[in-house]
C-alpha cells in the first residue's frame, strides 16, 4: 500500500506576535515547526503502513527550508521524501496548492491512501486537503480520528457536530486527521536521524511536475489578500481582587450591572 | 542561523532532542530528584529509550555509536534541561567512562558489560579520587595485585558518583589502582570494578550541595577479586589512558555547563524585561545590560569552544590532530566553561534579587550543580597546569 | 462542456452516479445529454479517465452572475442551525446592498417545511433538492449537486456556515469550480462592488482583507457565532425551486457504518447558548469540573472548557472551546482556571462580556477580559454559586 502525507512547514503561531504600529507580523526569530496536525497525519500513516505493508512518502509544497520537515518524516520512519520547490509556487493560495500538490501525486504513480492533516495552523482553512481530493478525483473524509484499511477500504472515526460516526470508503482516498487528545508528538532519537538522511530524497520544480503555470503562485490563486492588520485590541479589564467574600460580592454586583442576573 | 560545527543531523538532532527532554524532565521530576535525592524511574527509562546511555559505544554492542560533538550536544542540552545536574552527569559519566570499556576493554568484558550498559541497566562509574589523593594520581593507595585467577584489590575510594546506583541497579566503575609501587603513576592500571553484590566492597554516601538526583559517596575495597578479563588496557599501563576517559568528560561537562549557564541567562533576560524599578524595568539600565553582555559573550565563546575541543578530540582518532592539540584544547574548556558558568548564573541569581536565594529558584539550584565542575574530572588547576604543559613543554612542568 | 475521451469502455459508471440523469451509455458509449449542468460527479468516478470537464470561466465579464446564497445546515432535530440563520440575516444586507436576490440553498429529505424559516430571516427563493437519499449530509452528494445547481444558476456569491460539515464541503465545491474560497470569515462586506472576505489567520494574530475578483460565485465559509441573527419577519413568504434529481449509489462513495448521537436532547449546546461558565485545567484538581458545573446550573449557563480538561477525559469535545474545538462568542463568558493560552483565546475572544478569575495577575486570559478577577477559583466559585442561589431566591 503507498500512502503520502501532505505537510507543511509553518511558523509556531504560539510564537508569532504582532508589530503593534505597522500591524504585520514579525518573523524573526519565530521558530518554524512542523503544522503540529500533520505530525499526528505521518505518525498515523506510519503506523498503517507497519500493519498492512507498503510504503509512505512524505512531501511538501514551500520553500528550501521546508526540507526540515521533510527530513523529520523520513526520521520519523518515512520511505521517501519529496519537496516541492520552485519561486513559481510562491503566494499560492489553497486552490493553487491543491492544484500543485496533485500533480506530484499524480506523478508518484499508484497511490492508495493520501493524508493530510485538518488544516495549518497559520492558514487556519483547512481547504487544501478536501480540494486535493476534488482534484485528484478520489473521495474524502475530513476529521479523521482513527484509521483502519482492510480489504481495500479506509475506516475512519471522527466526530462531527451532534454525532461521533465511523465512516468508509473504497481506495484511492484522502483523510485530513485531527490529533486526537492523547497524542504526544515522537521525538526521532539519534539513530533515526542518521537513517533519515539516507533514505531517498528529491525536490521537484514546476516544470518536473508538468504543472501549468497559468495555475501556479499568485496567478493560478483566484483569492486576493487585499490587507493585513493586527487584531483589534480590547480595553484593559476592570481588576478586581481582595478576599474572597469581597470578590463574590462585586461579580454579583457586576452580573446585575451587566444584566445576567 | 547553522551553526558551523554542526552537521544537518546534528542540528536535527539537537531540536528533537531539546523538546523530548523538555516532556522527560519537567519541573516534577525535578522536584521528585530534590526530596527523594534519586532520578525517577520512568526518566531514566526514558533517558535509555531515547538512546542515551553510553551513546558512545558503537552499535555493534547497542550503542546509539554517536561522536564526540554529538555528546557534547546531548550535554548542552541536559545541562539546559536539568537544573540540578543530577541527570547530566547521570549521562556523562557512563557515556565517558563506557567508552573506555569500549576502546581498551577485553572483548569478554566488552560483550559482558556493554551491551547492559547500552541499554541503561547498569551503570559505569569512574573512581580514581580517595580519601588523600585527589589530583596526585600517583600518590594514591589503593592496589592491585596478580592473584589466581585474576587480581586482588585493596583500598577505599571517595567522593565518586554514582555509588548507590552501580551498587542498587548493578554496574561497576572503571578503577585506578597501584600495580607498581615504586613506579608512582607509571605504575597504575586501570581496570573494571564491579559494585553489586560483591564481597568486599562496602559503600557510604554522601550528602551534597547539588547534583541531588545523582548519589555520591566512596567504598572500602577489602580484598576483592576481579577476573582477568576485567583489565582495562594492560598492567601498568592505566595512566596513560585514563586522560582519555577524563577528557571526554571533561568536553562533555564545558557543554552542561555552557547549556545551563545560556538557559541561566535566557531565564534572567525574561525576567529583567519584566520586572520594573523606579519606573522602567531593569533591561534598560546599563548596571544589567554590561554585565549582561559579558556573560552572554563568554558563555557562547566557550560554548563554541567546547566544541570545537570535542571536534579535535574526534580528529585525534582520525589521525587529523596530535594527542597535545587534544588534552590542551578540552583543558581550556574545562577550566573556564565551569568558572564563567558559576559567574553567569550568579548573575543570572543576582538580578532576582530575593527570589534568586528562595529554593524555588531555577538559577540557585543550578549554582550549586555547576560548583561542582569546578572539580569534577579534574580540576580548574590542574586544567591550567596542562594548558601551560602544552605551551612551555615538559621541561617546564608545573608538578 | 463534458467530453467525453477515446477510451470510453461504455461501463455506465457515469450514468449509475449523474444525480441529474444527464449522461447515458448509447451504443457503448457515454453520451452527454442536453441537460448537462457541469457538476463533476461522473468525471470524479470514471474508472478509466475518460471524463474530461473543459470549464469556460468567463473572465472579467461576470454581470450575468447574480444572486446571493447561503448554504441551510440541518441539525439532528430538523431544525435549521443558528449559523445559517446568522448567514441570512448577513447576507440580506449585503444583497441588498448589491441589489440583487438573497437565497437560501437546501438539501434534504422532507425539508420542504423549512422553507418558512428560512423566508422569515429573509431568503425571496429556496433552491430546493428533496430526496429520501439526501436525509444525511454526504460529501459526494451535496457537492456535486450544489455544484450542478451553482453551474445551472449562476449565483455571484455562496457563503456557507464554518461548521465541520460546511468546511468539508465548500472546498470540495470551490475545487471543482476552481474559484476562491475564503475560510472562518468573521467579517463580510461589499467593496467596489465585490465581496470583502475578513478573517483572522496565524492563530488569531492577525486578521486579513481578502477578495476573489476574478472568478465567481466567490465563495466564503462564515464562523458560525459571529454574525447577528436579524429578528425573523412572521409569515415571510419566498419563492421555492425545486430541483428533480436522482441520487444513484455510486454517487456516494463515503459510506456511514455506524452513527452515534453525542448531543443529548435538553443539553445546552454551547454554540448556541447566551452565557457559558468555562473552566480550565486549573479548575481541574479534584478531577474533575464539578464547581463550573454548579455555578452554570445556577446561572442558566452552558459548560464549556479548554482542551486540556478534554485532554484529562473530564468533559467531551463538544464542549471544548477554541481553535480545535468550537468558536463561540456568547453575551457572557465567564472563566476559571484558563491561563489563556492563543488557541483557547481565538475560541472565546469576541463574547460581549469576559470575567476572567485566575490566581495568577499574568495570564493572558486577563488581556481579553472586561474584568478580570485575580483569587482562588476554589474559594470564589462555590461562594459565587451561593450567592447567585440567593439572588434568584433557588
Amino acid at each position: 500500500m503507498h500512502i503520502v502525507v501532505c505537510v507543511k512547514q509553518v511558523p509556531d503561531t504560539t510564537e508569532v506576535k504582532v508589530n503593534p504600529e505597522t500591524g504585520t507580523l514579525i518573523r524573526e526569530g519565530v521558530p518554524s515547526i512542523i503544522n503540529p496536525f500533520d505530525q499526528f497525519a505521518i505518525e498515523e500513516g506510519l503506523r498503517l503502513r507497519d500493519k498492512v505493508g507498503g510504503e509512505v512518502t512524505v512531501i511538501s509544497m514551500g520553500p528550501p527550508q521546508a526540507k526540515a520537515v521533510i527530513l523529520l518524516g523520513l526520521a520519523l520512519g518515512a520511505d521517501r521524501g519529496i519537496l516541492l520547490t520552485d519561486r513559481a509556487f510562491a503566494g499560492a493560495d489553497t486552490l493553487s496548492t491543491a492544484y500543485t500538490l496533485s500533480k506530484a501525486i499524480q506523478k508518484l504513480g499508484k497511490v492508495d491512501l493520501v493524508l493530510c492533516g485538518m488544516q495549518a495552523v497559520d492558514g487556519d482553512t483547512a481547504q487544501v486537503g478536501p480540494g486535493l481530493a476534488s482534484t485528484l478525483k478520489i473521495p474524502q473524509i475530513a476529521y479523521a480520528e482513527t484509521l483502519e484499511v482492510k480489504e481495500g477500504k479506509v475506516r475512519a472515526r471522527r466526530t462531527m457536530e451532534d454525532y461521533i460516526e465511523v465512516v468508509e470508503t473504497r481506495l484511492p482516498a484522502l483523510c485530513t486527521m485531527t490529533t486526537p487528545s492523547n497524542f504526544v508528538p515522537t521525538d526521532p532519537p539519534f539513530s533515526k536521524i542518521t537513517k533519515a538522511k539516507k533514505k531517498p530524497y528529491a525536490e521537484w520544480t514546476a516544470e518536473a511536475i508538468g504543472a501549468d503555470p497559468g495555475r501556479l503562485g499568485l496567478k493560478g490563486s483566484p483569492t486576493w489578500v487585499k490587507k493585513v492588520y493586527s487584531a483589534q485590541t480590547k480595553e484593559k479589564a476592570i481588576i478586581i481582587k481582595g478576599s474572597a467574600d469581597e470578590t463574590v460580592a462585586k461579580l454579583v454586583e457586576i452580573l446585575k450591572k451587566e444584566h445576567f442576573l | 542561523m547553522e551553526e558551523w560545527f554542526f552537521t544537518e543531523e546534528q542540528q536535527m538532532y539537537r531540536e528533537s532532542l531539546r523538546k523530548h527532554l523538555a516532556k522527560l524532565i519537567t519541573a516534577k521530576v525535578v522536584e521528585h530528584m530534590e526530596e527523594t535525592r534519586e532520578i525517577p524511574k520512568e526518566t531514566i527509562k526514558g533517558m535509555a529509550d531515547f538512546e542515551l546511555s553510553c551513546p558512545l559505544v558503537s552499535e555493534e554492542y547497542g550503542g546509539a555509536g554517536i561522536d564526540l560533538v554529538t555528546a557534547g550536544i546531548i550535554g548542552e542540552e541536559i545541562g539546559r534541561a536539568d537544573p540540578t545536574g543530577s541527570t547530566a552527569v547521570y549521562f556523562l559519566v557512563p557515556a565517558a567512562w563506557s567508552r573506555m570499556i569500549f576502546l581498551y576493554g577485553t572483548k569478554k568484558a566488552k560483550e559482558e558489560l556493554l551491551p547492559q550498559m547500552t541499554k541503561g541497566t547498569i551503570w559505569c562509574g569512574i573512581a580514581t579520587t580517595e580519601a588523600d589523593t585527589g589530583s596526585d594520581l600517583g600518590s594514591m593507595k589503593t592496589t592491585i595485585s596478580p592473584t589466581e585467577g585474576g587480581y586482588l584489590v585493596k583500598g577505599a575510594k571517595t567522593y565518586i558518583s554514582g555509588v548507590r546506583e552501580a551498587s542498587t541497579m548493578g554496574g561497576g566503575h572503571v578503577t585506578l589502582a597501584r600495580q607498581t609501587l615504586d613506579k608512582g603513576v607509571r605504575g597504575c592500571t586501570l581496570f573494571y570494578l564491579p559494585l553489586k553484590d560483591t564481597p568486599g566492597i562496602k559503600i557510604f554516601q554522601d550528602r551534597e550541595m547539588g547534583r541531588e538526583g545523582i548519589s555520591t559517596g566512596g567504598f572500602h575495597i577489602d580484598n576483592v577479586k576481579i577476573p582477568k578479563h576485567y583489565m582495562i588496557g594492560e598492567e601498568n599501563k592505566g595512566f596513560y589512558i585514563v586522560h582519555e576517559g577524563y577528557e571526554a568528560a571533561r568536553g562533555i561537562i564545558a557543554c552542561v555547563c555552557s547549556g545551563a549557564a545560556l538557559k541561566a541567562l535566557e531565564n534572567a533576560i525574561a525576567y529583567v524585561k519584566e520586572r520594573k524599578a523606579f519606573g522602567q524595568p531593569l533591561a534598560r539600565y546599563q548596571g544589567i545590560q554590561f554585565p549582561l553582555a559579558e556573560h552572554w559573550s563568554r558563555m557562547m565563546m566557550v560554548r563554541d569552544w567546547a566544541y570545537k575541543a570535542l571536534r579535535i578530540m574526534q580528529q585525534e582518532k582520525e589521525k587529523k590532530a596530535t594527542r597535545f592539540e587534544t588534552s590542551q584544547a578540552i583543558a581550556m574548556a574545562k577550566l573556564w566553561a565551569p568558572l564563567w558558568a558559576f559567574d553567569a548564573i550568579n548573575f543570572a541569581m543576582q538580578v532576582q534579587g530575593a527570589y534568586g536565594y528562595s529554593l524555588e529558584c531555577t538559577e540557585q539550584k543550578s549554582l550549586r550543580a555547576i560548583r561542582s565542575f569546578g572539580w569534577a574530572e579534574g580540576t580548574s588547576e590542574v586544567m591550567r597546569l596542562i594548558v601551560a604543559r602544552e605551551l612551555l613543554g615538559k621541561d617546564h612542568k608545573g608538578y | 462542456m463534458l467530453k467525453v475521451k477515446d477510451s470510453c469502455t461504455g461501463c455506465g459508471k457515469c450514468e449509475k452516479t449523474c444525480p441529474f440523469g444527464a449522461i447515458k451509455v448509447e451504443n457503448k458509449k457515454a453520451a452527454v445529454q442536453d441537460n448537462c449542468n457541469l457538476c463533476g460527479g461522473c468525471v470524479q468516478v470514471c474508472p478509466f479517465d475518460s471524463l474530461e470537464l473543459e470549464r469556460k470561466v468567463e473572465k472579467k465579464d461576470f454581470t450575468n452572475y447574480t444572486g446571493l446564497w447561503v448554504y441551510t445546515e440541518v441539525k439532528a432535530d430538523g431544525t435549521v442551525r443558528n449559523a445559517t440563520l446568522e448567514l441570512l440575516s448577513k447576507g440580506n444586507e449585503l444583497a441588498k446592498e448589491l441589489g440583487q436576490d438573497l437565497c437560501a440553498v437546501l438539501l434534504g429529505s422532507n425539508v420542504g417545511e423549512l422553507a418558512g424559516v428560512l423566508a422569515s430571516y429573509g431568503a425571496k427563493r429556496i433552491y430546493l433538492v428533496d430526496e429520501p437519499e439526501l436525509k444525511e449530509y454526504n460529501t459526494d452528494a451535496y457537492s456535486t449537486i450544489i455544484i450542478g445547481l451553482i453551474t445551472k444558476h449562476k449565483p455571484n456569491i455562496v457563503i456557507i456556515p464554518a461548521t465541520p460539515l460546511g468546511r468539508d464541503l465548500a472546498p470540495r465545491i470551490a475545487s471543482t469550480l476552481e474559484v476562491g474560497l475564503t475560510a472562518d470569515c468573521t467579517g463580510l462586506s461589499i467593496m467596489d462592488g465585490l465581496l470583502l472576505q475578513t478573517r483572522p489567520a496565524f492563530g488569531g494574530n492577525i486578521m486579513a482583507d481578502i477578495l476573489s475578483p476574478n472568478t465567481r460565485p466567490q465563495m466564503a465559509t462564515v464562523r458560525p457565532n459571529v454574525m447577528k441573527m436579524a429578528e425573523p419577519v412572521e409569515g415571510a413568504r419566498c419563492e421555492v425551486v425545486r430541483e428533480k434529481v436522482s441520487v444513484e449509489p455510486g454517487l456516494l462513495r463515503v459510506k456511514v457504518v455506524e452513527r452515534t448521537r453525542t448531543s443529548m436532547p435538553g443539553e445546552k449546546n454551547i454554540d448556541e447558548a447566551d452565557m457559558i461558565v468555562s473552566g480550565g485545567r486549573g479548575a481541574c484538581d479534584e478531577g474533575d469540573l464539578k464547581l463550573i458545573e454548579e455555578l452554570a446550573k445556577v446561572m442558566g449557563a452552558a459548560v464549556g472548557c479548554s482542551r486540556a480538561v478534554v485532554d484529562l477525559g473530564i468533559k467531551p469535545k463538544s464542549h471544548q472551546v477554541g481553535q480545535s474545538g468550537k468558536t463561540v462568542s456568547p453575551k457572557l463568558y465567564l472563566v476559571a482556571g484558563v491561563s489563556g493560552a492563543i488557541q483557547h483565546l481565538v475560541g472565546m475572544k469576541s463574547s460581549d462580556v469576559i470575567i476572567a478569575i485566575n490566581k495568577d495577575p499574568d495570564a493572558s486570559i486577563f488581556q481579553v477580559a472586561k474584568y478580570g478577577i485575580i483569587g482562588d477559583l476554589y474559594e470564589i466559585l462555590p461562594k459565587l454559586t451561593e450567592a447567585i442561589k440567593r439572588e434568584r431566591g433557588l
